[in-house]
């Protein structure tokens, strides 16, 4: 779970205690193959659709993954950034940014949880706030996640995630209709401790 | 009819048993009216507040301090940690939404709970502000935009836009204003996580639950049916810590102590006094006999008290006990006079002592009933009722009934008399002496305490609960602020606005404060006004810039710039109205009741943050501040609950002070030039006990004051029957029965946690023991004729 980052596999047996033998066999099975990875690493491709000006905004980097541990996001173009979301970070949330960094701290931290919990395929985290649709097969499978509350259908209508050996695309449909869009690319797994020195995130 | 009523004339006794079968039937119908009126169980009343002076401040202070107040009676909250938050923390919230008040079945304990990260959430407070956010500014962003600055704030902007996490809007808000504004508002520490309502205390997660009682948070019930859910939550989940605040919990503890401590006591006190008279009297018939005045005492006040005042207060019932102190002092010389007199004893002879014990007792008591305080009034009401009806009995039933009068008693009386008579008495030069010297040491050394610490009995450990959640949460319980008034709204948001930025300075200079302000979240029209056309500035070349960087659409910039077109300004009703202004409006007082009706108020909350010594430079400086303006008043309602009480205790003195004068013409009326001899014992055990108190350094307070009315009480007691039977070793021997049980009675209370009882134990115990110690120097060597 988000405090303690307990392995995927307790909520993998949590999740087979739940009732819907259908869904939970579905999920197990999805489950098991992006289990497999411990850490992972590759490209971007992200598509923001502004509903209002009828506007496409392209952003493209690479984001590096480990299980239970953090999560680095790295924008290259047109604008350079770096987002990293580990469990200490969602913890404590203080952000000692100057006056020049923008925004609602605590709801960009909502969307980073949300946005981990997708990448992890943690579906038993998911499952207390979605309703979650599972088709397709083992080499093209699909997830459909539907708020459950109020007040975070106020934000997303659905929520949608595509894929095969590992999660392809997400793509997040807003209450005002924007859309973001997020095609993952060259995606290979990695270990953690070699890639410390290069490109591991200085936190 | 008894011997000893057969040497009167013949009409006298029958008027007397007249009146003894008329007692006999209004105790019938006492005990009916009991019976009828406890019918639905004792209505006790356990808030110490009770006690309180109603306080009759301006109306204005009375309407913030009502609105400030309201919210947090029923409202209690609990911060749960453990290794298995979410399971522990979903468990006792459903047990406690689902539990009922224990012997009401159906009736639930709460209204709400709120536990769950979807709890708080209200709608969305962009919608509210979205066409005022070009008016509102953080300081920061205000200061930015003056220094030319703008450019810095387009690479935020930007990454804005191309984050995962951001959610832009170009045309509303390019640079995120609003975003700034309200995350500057949100104060509140408490996280969304896991599902939970989260708080951070010390370095590590709690799970927040916030409840709201269905009822009261005195109903015994509730408090029992919480105590009983919470325990077991944590025998259950041994590894789990809770911590607890809110006024039901207080309540609870309250109320459960007060009951130990009059079991305790009470019970304490009645063995002892058992004891005593069967030692001295040896016989059960005469310690019922003894029994019977009190129970006659009680059945006149309990049910007279209730129909008076509607409810019983705890307190009341505490004082209760006490009361066996003093009315047995009645029985005692009577039945003391009659052990050692045996045939030769007379109720005519007795009757004179005994009237003005009981005039002197009741006018004591009668003073306090006087005083504003609704609990202390009940008190007063309902021991002089008690000691009425005791009087009553002893006087009409007890010389009726036939006893032994064992040889036993009258060699301990003798005994007594031999042992405890020094061979030369007090002088009035040596009193009048001793009178200077103990008002020197008074006037000189006393000091006094009428903190409302006295009146919070909650243990420590509950105390620091309640600390560690306040400091948690950083929420505001409204005991000090500055009332602001003004003629119209603009005119109060600059004054807010002003003394905002004198605090602010203090604050940086270190001043441990943390307050809240109104004009922080609706700025002064004019800084509105000012913020407006900085984000015009901003919407100039900054905004060219951004778009072009981020590849917009050149449209975009038009529609921007339309928007800050007829943008409103923010005025306090919007505010409140805004899912995030709701939490203010307390704060806002829209229709003072005053009688200029052209005027605004509203509070400036003051939160203390430092050490306890710290407090009275920061009050000093706070009334400095307050007093340099005539529309800006400085309330702290802790302190000004002490004012009262303080005033209470000056009152109290006045009204003794006049109680005691009163009396002494009376004395001197029946006593003469042997007047000061009755007024030695109680004025001198007074005078000495404050003494006492003045060399060990103990404050005075109006609780250890209440116990003096006590000793003053007995000691006229004591002082009359030894002037008006000075050469009888029964009357010694009653008398010294007399301070010995009241000693046991009240003197205990000095074992009391409750800090109020405690003080009123000790200024008994010593006073009474001094009583006891003067009466045998100040006796008449002459009987009184």
């Amino acid at each position: 779970m988000w405090t303690s980052w307990k392995p995927l596999r307790r909520a993998l047996v949590l999740l087979l205690l739940l009732p819907g033998p259908a869904l939970a066999f579905e999920l197990t099975d999805l489950q098991g193959r992006l289990n497999q990875t411990e850490a992972l690493k590759g490209r971007f491709e992200q598509q923001r659709y502004l509903a209002d000006l009828d506007t496409r905004l392209k952003s493209t980097g690479h984001f590096l993954y480990e299980r239970d541990t953090r999560m680095v996001w790295v924008l290259e173009t047109p604008v350079e950034d770096r987002l990293v979301f580990t469990a200490e970070n969602a913890v404590n949330g203080t952000d000692e940014n100057s006056a020049a960094s923008a925004g609602n701290d605590r709801q960009r931290q909502q969307v980073g949880t949300l946005l981990l919990q997708l990448l992890q395929g943690d579906w038993q985290a998911l499952q207390e706030r979605f309703t979650l649709d599972v088709a397709g097969t083992n080499e093209a499978w699909q997830v459909t996640l539907t708020p459950k509350a109020r007040a975070l259908r106020q934000r997303f209508t659905r929520i949608e995630l595509k894929g095969a050996d590992y999660l392809d695309n997400v793509a997040l449909y807003a209450a005002n209709e924007d859309v973001l869009k997020v095609r993952f690319f060259d995606q290979q797994p990695f270990d953690p401790a070699a890639a410390e020195a290069g490109d591991g995130p200085n936190r | 009819m008894a011997p000893t009523a057969e040497p009167q004339p013949k009409k006298m006794a029958s008027l007397l048993r007249l009146f003894a079968w008329l007692w006999a039937l209004v105790l019938l119908v006492c005990i009916l009216g009991l019976g009828w009126l406890v019918r639905d169980g004792l209505p006790v009343d356990t808030r110490l507040t009770a006690m309180l002076p109603e306080d009759h401040q301006s109306p204005l202070i009375e309407q913030a301090n009502g609105q400030l107040g309201r919210g947090f009676e029923d409202r209690f909250v609990l911060l749960l940690s453990s290794s298995n938050l979410k399971a522990d923390t979903r468990t006792l919230a459903s047990t406690l939404s689902d539990a009922d008040k224990a012997e009401n079945h159906g009736t639930p304990l709460l209204a709400e709970i709120d536990w769950r990260d979807t709890d708080l959430i209200d709608s969305d407070p962009r919608q509210a502000l979205d066409r005022y956010r070009y008016r509102l500014l953080t300081p920061e962003l205000q200061q930015i935009i003056d220094q030319g600055g703008s450019e810095s704030l387009i690479e935020p902007a930007l990454r804005n836009l191309f984050s995962p996490t951001g959610q832009p809007d170009p045309v509303a808000d390019p640079f995120g204003l609003l975003e700034r504004w309200l995350e500057a508002r949100d104060g509140s520490p408490v996280q969304a996580r896991d599902g939970l309502l989260t708080v951070t205390l010390q370095g590590s997660t709690h799970a927040l639950l916030i409840g709201d009682l269905a009822g009261s948070p005195y109903d015994i019930g509730a408090q029992q049916a919480m105590t009983r859910i919470l325990e077991e939550f944590e025998r259950e989940h041994p590894q789990a810590t809770l911590l607890r605040s809110g006024l039901i919990f207080h309540a609870a503890a309250g109320a459960r102590q007060a009951k130990r401590e009059i079991t305790t006591i009470g019970l304490g006190a009645f063995i002892g006094l058992v004891t005593i008279l069967l030692l001295v009297f040896r016989s059960p018939r005469v310690l019922a006999q003894m029994m019977l005045p009190l129970a006659c005492g009680l059945l006149l006040a309990l049910p007279v008290t209730i129909m008076l005042f509607g409810r019983l207060h705890l307190m009341t019932l505490a004082f209760g006990a006490s009361l066996i102190g003093i009315a047995i002092d009645y029985a005692l010389h009577l039945q003391c006079d009659r052990a050692v007199h045996g045939r030769n004893f007379r109720l005519g002879r007795l009757l004179p002592g005994l009237t003005l014990g009981l005039a002197s007792s009741l006018l004591a008591y009668l003073a306090q009933t006087l005083t504003p305080m609704p609990g202390l009034r009940q008190m007063a009401t309902f021991a002089a009722l008690g000691l009425l009806g005791a009087w009553l009995s002893v006087v009409l039933w007890l010389p009726c009934m036939r006893l032994p009068s064992p040889a036993a008693t009258r060699r301990l009386a003798d005994m007594l008399w031999r042992r405890t008579t020094p061979r030369r008495g007090l002088t009035p030069k040596i009193a009048l002496l001793g009178l200077l010297i103990c008002g020197a040491l008074i006037g000189w050394q006393l000091t006094s305490d009428d903190s409302l610490r006295l009146l919070n009995p909650s243990p420590k450990a509950l105390l620091d609960q309640e600390r560690q959640v306040q400091q948690a949460l950083g929420s505001d319980t409204g005991n000090r602020y500055l009332l602001v008034t003004a003629t119209d709204e603009g005119a109060l948001l600059n004054r807010l606005a002003a003394l905002g930025g004198t605090l602010d300075d203090w604050i940086d200079e270190g001043v441990p404060l943390r307050i809240t302000n109104l004009a922080d979240s609706v700025p002064p029209p004019r800084v509105q006004q000012e913020n407006l056309s900085r984000v015009k500035r901003l919407y100039e070349q900054p905004l060219d810039a951004l778009v072009r960087q981020a590849g917009l659409d050149a449209r975009v910039i038009e529609r921007a710039r339309t928007r800050l077109d007829d943008v409103p300004v923010l005025d306090v009703a919007t505010w409140l109205a805004s899912p995030l202004g709701t939490s203010q409006q307390r704060l806002w007082l829209s229709q003072p009741e005053t009688q200029d009706s052209t005027l605004v108020a509203a509070a400036l909350l003051l939160q203390f943050t430092g050490e306890d010594d710290q407090a009275p430079a920061l009050e000093q400086r706070l009334q400095t501040l307050a007093a340099d303006d005539d529309d800006v008043i400085y309330v702290n309602r802790v302190a000004r609950i002490g004012e009262l009480l303080g005033q209470l205790r000056k009152n109290i003195v006045w009204w003794v002070a006049a109680a005691v004068a009163a009396l002494s013409l009376l004395l001197t009326w029946r006593y003469g030039r042997d007047t000061w001899r009755v007024l030695t014992p109680p004025l001198g055990a007074l005078l000495g006990t404050l003494s006492l108190f003045a060399l060990a350094g103990i404050p005075l307070n109006v609780f250890s004051q209440l116990g003096l009315l006590l000793v003053l009480g007995i000691g006229l007691d004591a002082g009359i029957f030894s002037v008006e039977h000075s050469r009888r070793a029964s009357t010694w021997l009653a008398i010294s029965l007399s301070t010995l049980t009241s000693l046991l009675a009240f003197g205990l209370l000095a074992f009391s946690a409750t800090p109020a009882l405690h003080y009123l134990g000790l200024s008994c115990l010593i006073g009474l023991a001094m009583v006891w110690c003067l009466v045998p120097w100040v006796r008449p060597s002459r009987e009184h004729s």
